[in-house]
């Protein structure tokens, strides 16, 4: 199977990733002669092995198909794009048929057409007629091909004898709507379970009219990807449940944005329509997410609309909190931080982006506190986050899947970033990559070796003396990944010096000068500017810092510092978008706006700085978290100096270019001379076992403000766990 | 003669001063209903509301009402009851009292006056289900 | 070069005036017509305001652009006036039309930050 659509990469749409691939071909030695083929009557040069459609596509000649799919092998069984071969006796399918040389091609040929015709024939006679009230209709794949190769006519008279055919629908989930009668039999869905998400769950029984595609015995898709399916799917057959019904494609507006619930920054499109965001949609990036969406990701939006802080609000002389306006809440929370002079502590979140973070930091020093920390823990000893690639996927996403070893520390891709393991588990199925995990032992949905989880093995690893350094080391591109886990625990900044050696070491044998092998892999899509920007990492710095009096929470969450940890009059004032544990210890609230609500900076794990659009304005009084830090520092009289965005942004440039450099992942560099520094810090790897936070599926779907109150997120969780029950 | 005078005028006048109990009372009628005319004390409601009837007066003037003490000068139409609305418009000429088919059940409402312009004022809202759910405070 | 620019100036089409001398009397004859309209326009639209308040008005307006000098751009801001006066004499206006130069109690729009903050402007 091809790994990618050779016409997506020949188009030349990313160039970087023709770089990437072009890596990947010098390593065969002579690339092979081209072979000249005609399609309608044009000349293309194709390398042998390239099928028609595909050659076709060259030239921008797109034969109409159901079952092929760039990213997924070929079935070759819906028959739509039969094309007409010169000299063949019957028309051929295009996308499993290669070229041969000197092929004449007749795309819009008599022939053609009429296979075409009689093959959309035979698919409608067992498609119901439910356009009107199918949620695919306007982006349906049957409707625009029936209407542009389709007959005019019908001859369809069984409707009055035996009827169309019917199926029963499937129960796969809370996520995937099913209506099988719609089915055409692609089997897109069931490759891309088992080649993709690597749960062979999907399948197909019986022949002919009598072919259904279903779960065998009844049970739940459970997969991190499964809602791609739905995508995938080229009629009304799997659709969206949480969308079912609520608008039509030509009713929405679109919006490009960045998805901000793991690290990857996965692209993807918001649809809304009256302020209201009704899906999220993946949206092609080959160096990121290619366009697959993990499911936390695609359904979690229902929790923009529940939980939400809408008015600020300041807690009274009873001890309630009270809706105010935004004066009172602001002035409030102003005179509380300047009775507190520099005893002012800011924690920041994982969902927070950089224009805020860059507010508050300028804020806070402007008043003489450098207590502003990040609530995820990072070592910070050594060379600390002074250089980037101490805390980045150096070696990016997508290179990812041409590593041929990888070992995995105290991570667990699959949950804490599906589109990177997806990458992994492509590498270890077509370039059999070898992997390692020294930590839990989790289902990855690949084979792997488990080192067990004591974190010294990096060191045996190191020294030679583990079993498994050999191989490690004869690797030609050899990845570790170290997992934020493994990063947050106490000995963390050991581990990554540990860690750090290894791959030195490694990376001298090593010829391509691009690839690194020190990946850190983060699990919330704030961290990375957080560091970048200068935030200490982990709330160590506001537990011992003594006599904070206001305690700033921008969006922090995951209740990792709680009133127990605070001098009994310290003021703690929440800003964010959910209610969850930072509001609740709040005294003072001031709403900002979710990731789908502001013109936002984050960096992704790689270290790529990408924005988010404005897809609906935010709820109630809810404002852009830099404004209401702006606004706050007017009101305590020391004035930020920016009014807009383009200001804050140019501040960020200021602070660390990259950040507004969008789209592009800037290298970093400096291994040894990080090394160095961090070898001289002083701590032991413990022997304590390599612990993830997130082991099984039911772990994935509620991490953060926003996915905690999603109810469909709920239901993912409770329908994992009633599936772990089912005796399948 | 005397009617030619208009001295029955004055003597309806004297009878009316009489009937309030002195030109002091009389006059604090005046004032508080804009009017002073005697009739028949028809009926009086559960909350001190009496009502008069005088054929002498022109239809539509002929039925009216006297608020209770009370309710001082902050006295407004809402406060009539429904059972006595009908009589004191001219729906009907039976007295609620006297009027058998009147339904009356224990589980109906008591009445009440318009509370506009007060804290119990009836607001209108929305049946809808907001989009927006907000958070709500735990108490503490 | 400032001869150059001046000839350039000069080469400009002309709206209407072809100096400043035109051109003002153009807008004194404007500013005419206004003035013997307003007894009129108070009276047909029933406005709440005296004829002293429009030619106050009327003045207002006028010395609003005093300091222009670009022959077209006066020109321009005449025949803008005149379109004006037609409609409102014809009473292709309303009320509310006509009482829309009488804005003064109209707060006017935030432009600081804070303030566009706070009255959710920005």
């Amino acid at each position: 199977m091809l790994r990618l659509g050779i016409s997506k990469v020949l188009s030349g749409a990313k160039i970087q990733h023709v770089a990437v691939v072009s890596r990947a071909a010098s390593d065969i030695a002579k690339k092979p002669e081209k072979i000249e083929v005609f399609i309608d009557d044009k000349s293309v040069m194709v390398e042998p092995g390239t099928t028609v459609l595909q050659a076709a596509a060259q030239i921008g000649v797109e034969i109409p198909r159901f079952c092929y799919h760039e990213r997924l092998a070929v079935a070759g069984n819906c028959r739509m794009c039969l094309v007409e071969v010169e000299k063949s006796p019957k028309p051929v399918a295009a996308c499993a048929m290669p070229v041969m040389k000197g092929w004449r091609i007749k795309t819009d040929s008599e022939m053609t057409k009429r296979a075409r015709e009689g093959v959309m024939e035979f698919l409608l006679v067992n498609h119901p007629l439910d356009c009107p009230i199918c949620d695919q209709g306007g982006e349906c794949d049957l409707q625009d091909q029936s209407m542009a190769f389709g007959s005019d006519r019908s001859r369809f008279t069984d409707i009055d004898f035996s009827g169309k055919r019917a199926v029963e629908d499937k129960d796969i989930g809370p996520l995937i709507k099913t209506i099988m009668t719609r089915c055409i039999h692609c089997t897109r869905c069931i490759r891309f379970a088992s080649e993709v998400a690597g749960v062979d769950d999907l399948g197909t029984t019986g022949r002919g009219s009598d072919m259904q595609i279903g779960t065998y015995v009844e049970k739940f898709f459970m997969s991190e990807m499964s809602g791609n399916v739905i995508d995938l799917c080229p009629v009304g057959a799997l659709t969206s449940k949480p969308y079912s019904f609520t608008a039509r494609p030509w009713e929405i507006r679109k919006v490009d944005s960045i998805d901000v619930l793991d690290a990857v920054g996965s692209n993807i499109v918001v649809s809304t329509r009256t302020g209201e965001v009704l899906r999220i949609l993946p949206r092609t990036n080959e160096e990121i997410n290619e366009e697959w969406l993990s499911d936390k990701s695609r359904f979690a939006y229902d929790a923009l609309k529940r939980q939400r802080l809408v008015t600020p609000m300041v807690k009274g002389c009873d001890g309630q909190l009270k809706p105010v306006d935004w004066e009172a809440a602001l002035l409030t929370v102003a005179k509380a931080m300047n009775q507190a002079g520099n005893k002012i502590g800011a924690i920041a979140g994982g969902l927070t982006d950089a224009e805020a973070l860059v507010s508050l930091k300028d804020l806070l020093n402007r008043l003489g506190s450098e207590n502003l920390c990040t609530e995820h823990t990072f070592p910070m000893d050594g060379c600390a986050t002074d250089l980037r690639s101490t805390y980045l996927l150096n070696n990016k996403i997508a290179p990812v899947e041409e590593a041929d070893f990888i070992l995995l520390v105290g991570a667990n891709p699959r949950l804490e970033a599906p589109l990177l393991n997806s990458r992994i588990r492509k590498g270890y199925i077509h370039n059999e990559t070898d992997i390692a995990v020294l930590g839990p032992k989790t289902d990855m949905r690949y084979d792997y070796e488990h080192l067990g989880e004591d974190p010294s093995a990096l060191n045996q690893i190191a020294s030679g003396s583990h079993p498994l350094a050999a191989k490690l080391k004869k690797a030609k591109k050899p990845l570790i990944i170290v997992g934020a886990d493994a990063m947050a625990r106490a000995d963390g900044g050991a581990i990554r010096t540990a860690a750090m050696k290894l791959s030195q070491e490694l990376q001298s044998n090593i010829v391509d000068g691009e690839w690194k092998v020190l990946n850190i892999l983060h699990k919330v899509a704030g961290q990375v500017a957080a560091l970048d920007l200068g935030y200490s990492a982990g709330v160590e710095k506001i537990r011992n810092a003594d006599g904070i009096k206001v305690l700033f929470l921008l969006g922090a969450d995951e209740g990792t510092i709680s009133r127990d940890d605070l001098p009994k009059d310290c003021f703690v004032v929440y800003q964010g978008h959910h209610g969850d544990h930072g509001a609740s210890i709040a005294d003072a609230i001031l709403p900002g706006a979710a990731y789908t609500e502001k013109q936002a900076t984050y960096v992704n794990t790689e270290g790529r700085a990408q924005q988010t659009l404005v897809a609906v304005t935010p709820p109630g009084q809810a404002k852009e978290d830099w404004k209401i830090i702006r606004a706050l520092s007017e009101i305590l009289g020391s004035k930020l100096p920016y009014d807009n965005l383009d200001q804050v942004r140019y501040r960020l440039e200021e602070v660390a270019p990259h950040l507004t450099r969008y789209g592009a992942a800037e290298n970093a560099n400096y291994f040894k001379q990080a090394l160095a520094i961090s070898t001289m810090a002083k701590g032991n790897i413990s022997n304590s076992p390599l612990d993830v936070k997130q082991k099984k599926l039911e772990d994935f779907f509620m991490t953060d403000a926003i996915s905690r109150a999603s109810p469909t997120m709920a239901k993912c969780v409770a329908a994992v766990k009633k599936h772990m029950e089912s005796k399948y | 003669m005397a009617k030619f005078l208009g001295l029955d005028k004055l003597g309806l006048l004297i009878k009316t001063i009489q009937h309030y109990g002195g030109i002091r009372a009389s006059l604090y009628k005046l004032y508080r209903m804009d009017e002073v005319k005697i009739g028949k004390l028809v009926g009086t409601d559960k909350y001190g509301n009496k009502y008069f009837e005088n054929p002498r007066f022109f239809y539509s003037r002929n039925r009216w009402v006297e608020y209770a003490p009370k309710y001082g000068m902050d006295y407004d139409g809402s406060q009539v009851p429904a059972e006595w609305y009908g009589w004191l418009h001219y729906k009907t000429d039976l007295l609620p009292m006297n009027d058998p088919s009147r339904p009356k059940y224990k589980w109906m409402a008591d009445h009440t006056e318009n509370r506009s312009g007060f804290p119990e004022q009836y607001t209108p809202y929305s049946t809808t289900t907001p989009k927006i759910e907000a958070w709500k405070p735990t108490k503490q | 070069m400032a001869q150059q620019a001046v000839k350039t100036l000069r080469q400009v089409k002309p709206l209407l005036s072809l100096d400043q001398g035109q051109a003002r009397s153009r807008v004194l004859n404007l500013y005419k017509a206004w003035y013997r309209q307003l007894p009129y326009i108070v009276h047909k639209y029933d406005i709440p305001k005296s004829i002293g308040d429009c030619k106050n008005k009327l003045r207002e307006e006028f010395l609003k652009h005093k300091d222009l000098t670009d022959v077209r751009v006066i020109d321009m801001l005449v025949i803008k006036g005149q379109m004006e006066l037609k409609e409102t004499v014809n009473i292709w206006k309303q009320k509310g039309h006509i009482m829309t130069f009488f804005k003064d109690t109209e707060e006017p729009k935030p432009t600081d930050f804070l303030s566009k903050f706070l009255t959710n402007t920005n």
